[in-house]
């Protein structure tokens, strides 16, 4: 056995031996590895979470919210921590609209969740409910789900892609997710910690449209009620104010009610609204003169192959006459007068075959071909408005140059764009794209127009107004599909200025195979009545300052059954001398409401109704004479 | 007289209670101030909520889908623009 001394010094050395060692490791810990230890021990008592941003609102021209943002709840429950079940559950119950054997079976976990999102409102009364723990989260708000759902899109949800004005504008509205380290305890529950902030979010900014809502609740409506007397297909309306390229309104249903996007991203064939189109490049080219006349063929003309007809034969016609009544062989003849180049190089100018640059993420540029690949009937077909697809929007826009005095200009959705604080990020300004024709030539163009809706047997004479001229084109095209065009399936549309002096709107009417298939007779009539509604409206996208001095100017047709009430008085007013007169109660019986109302109107006398329909029985009876004023009871029955 | 040890003690401990007491006291109000801040964000958001209620029904109200049938209903009808008369604001450089 060894002695003592030597043995005492071997315990000195292991003790020796055992410190190093300690303080080895305590260095390799604290100098070594210390900072992977402090990180670990950071993450494990602290978690750092992602602060949504709010974000931002999408309003009308008007301030009008379409899309907001508002702060909801996820609700969760520790039963062991209620403090008295019976009234919670009967509080929790009532607040959330669940049932209260619900509630009591989702408490028999050790926790339990109700997903919802429920709103602050409901949710308020149970903050004060020891157990019960809130998690906010924002969702996305339409006061009104179904108003300009495909223009307005919704933001990406998990296995749905943004659409609309949501994705176009996403980095804009998104704003940017603050970030924020919170304490955890031993059992997970995070606390907040403000000293720990690392960044505000920022919430997003707030878009203001150029859409009018009170006019998009108009061409809406009208829409709907167009396609459901029509029994049409589907349809599009857009309203473009020329001057910014400000889109007002813009409209998109089928007849299912589905709302697609059409307007920008299904192209169609313009037919006969095109021929404008033929006559700006003869007009541009100076092909014709003001005398210059074509013959009508007796409404059959074989050029080459291909017979063109028209269904009110013409005699010799000029080409304004051409335009005014839709002469197919009017414009073929005249546009003959045009090369490839000159005629492919107009429709170009117009837009037509290339996107507008609109801010809708998915909008067609249309299709056109080149000369080279032009057939010999092309250049007939285009000056039709066949071989050649546009979208509504980019029909609107080439009209609203025209409106415009021959300057295109880009259309737009977004007026404007604020920060979160108001200031302004972004004001529209018109954004000229080209000339497209003189500014005489448009003039020119615009009297075209108005000759179609206010000439005798012109073509558009249903869109006409009684105290304000309108200007536009109708189209009727044959659908084509895959194996040709379809027998009996039309595309009927109706591009307008109004008023016709001094454009301040530019409509495009759009219905997909209607009953009754001629735009004259479907596109044309849904054009005055929101015309009708829009002059009727508070809304502010027409300036009825600058209606003054622009009235119709000529006695309107009286087969189109218009009033005669002057439309805009000077103020202070000084209104004629009252006619007390006696008149003669017109005969009125056998007309709808409307038409009865207005003839009544029209003697000065008042209307009163009883029942729908025709009018069958009137009291007092016809020729009988009473003074203004005097009511006449109209009592009708369904046709 | 020069502080004995003990006095250098009562003066440490009470310089250590006071510490402790405004520290306390911090607290206490950091907390009663983040109860009151938790109350007005939920009260804003209760508010901002019934505000988004009111503005979908004012919406849904005033839409025409609900006000042209009650018109009709009561006999109403939209005029035609030959019944409407528009009066002109007079300029008042012209006056």
């Amino acid at each position: 056995m060894a002695k003592p001394a030597v043995r005492l010094r071997v315990v000195q050395v292991a003790f020796g031996i055992s410190i190093v060692a300690v303080l080895g490791r305590a260095a390799e810990v604290q100098l070594v590895r210390g900072a992977k230890y402090a990180e670990m021990a950071r993450s494990q008592r602290t978690e750092r979470v992602v602060l949504p941003a709010r974000r931002g609102a999408i309003f009308d021209r008007n301030g009008v919210p379409l899309a907001s943002t508002q702060e909801s709840y996820h609700v969760g429950i520790a039963p062991n921590e209620l403090r008295d079940s019976r009234q919670d559950v009967r509080v929790i119950a009532s607040s959330l609209g669940l049932s209260r054997h619900e509630v009591e079976r989702a408490l028999r976990k050790k926790y339990a969740y109700f997903h919802g999102p429920f709103s602050s409102a409901r949710v308020d009364p149970l903050r004060k409910i020891r157990g019960v723990h809130l998690t906010s989260d924002f969702v996305r708000f339409y006061p009104d789900p179904r108003f300009a759902r495909p223009l307005l899109g919704r933001p990406a949800e998990a296995g749905r892609p943004a659409d609309g004005i949501e994705r176009v504008l996403d980095s804009v509205l998104a704003g940017r997710s603050g970030s924020a380290v919170v304490l955890r305890d031993g059992s997970g529950r995070q606390y907040e910690s403000p000293s720990r902030l690392d960044a505000f979010p920022v919430a997003g900014g707030d878009v203001y449209l150029t859409i009018d809502a009170d006019l998009q609740d108009i061409v809406e409506r009208a829409l709907a009620e167009a396609i459901q007397n029509y029994s049409a297909a589907g349809g599009d309306v857009v309203v473009i104010e020329p001057k910014s390229g400000e889109i007002l309104a813009v409209a998109s249903r089928l007849a299912d009610g589905s709302a697609p996007a059409t307007a920008f991203n299904s192209v169609f064939e313009p037919g006969s609204t095109a021929k404008l189109f033929a006559a700006a490049a003869l007009l541009a080219q100076g092909r014709v003169k003001d005398a210059d006349v074509v013959w009508g063929e007796g409404g059959s003309y074989q050029l080459g192959a291909r017979r063109i007809t028209d269904d009110h034969p013409q005699d010799w016609m000029t080409l304004e006459r051409a335009i005014a009544v839709s002469s197919n062989i009017g414009i073929v003849k005249f546009a003959s007068r045009l090369s490839p180049v000159e005629q492919y190089e107009m429709l170009r100018r117009f837009g037509l075959g290339s996107p507008t640059g609109v801010e809708f993420p998915t909008e067609a540029g249309g299709r056109m071909q080149l000369p080279q690949r032009w057939s010999r009937v092309t250049a007939a077909s285009l000056a039709l408005g066949y071989e050649v697809s546009v979208t509504p929007v980019q029909l609107a826009q080439a009209y609203a140059a025209i409106a415009n005095d021959g300057l295109m200009v880009r259309p737009t959705l977004v007026k404007v764009v604020r920060s979160r604080d108001g200031g302004v990020l972004y004001r529209h300004g018109p954004e000229p794209v080209r000339r497209v024709v003189s500014p005489a030539i448009a003039a020119r163009l615009r009297d075209m127009l108005r000759g179609v809706v206010s000439e005798r047997g012109a073509t558009g004479g249903t869109a006409a107004l009684a105290t304000y001229e309108v200007a536009g084109k109708t189209g009727t095209a044959r659908k084509a599909g895959p194996a040709g065009y379809i027998p009996g399936k039309y595309t009927a549309s109706f591009a307008s200025l109004f008023p016709a002096d001094r454009p301040q709107l530019v409509m495009v009417v759009k219905l997909d195979d209607p009953k009754g298939a001629y735009a004259s007779l479907t596109a044309a009539p849904v054009t005055r009545s929101v015309l009708e509604q829009l002059l009727a409206a508070q809304t502010g996208s027409l300036d009825r300052a600058r209606l003054k001095g622009v009235e119709r100017a000529t006695t309107p047709d009286p087969a189109l059954d218009l009033g005669l009430v002057p439309y805009v008085v000077s103020w202070p007013s000084s209104p004629p001398a009252a006619d007390t007169a006696a008149r003669a109660v017109p005969d009125v019986r056998g007309l709808s409401l409307r038409a009865a109302a207005r003839a009544l109107h029209r003697e000065g006398l008042q209307a009163k109704v009883r029942g729908r329909g025709r009018v069958v029985a009137m009291a007092p009876t016809p020729g009988t004479r009473l003074k203004p004023g005097t009511s006449v009871l109209l009592s009708s029955e369904p046709r | 007289m020069p502080a004995k040890g003990r006095h250098w003690l009562v003066l440490w401990l009470f310089f250590f209670l006071g510490t402790l007491a405004w520290v306390v006291a911090r607290q206490t109000s950091a907390v009663g101030l983040a109860r009151r801040l938790g109350d007005t964000r939920a009260r804003r958001s209760a508010l901002e909520g019934q505000k988004t209620d009111l503005l979908r029904r004012i919406r849904s109200a005033s839409g025409r889908a609900v006000l042209i049938p009650k018109a009709q209903s009561l006999g109403l009808r939209l005029p035609a623009d030959s019944e409407i008369i528009i009066l002109q604001v007079p300029n008042p450089e012209r006056r």
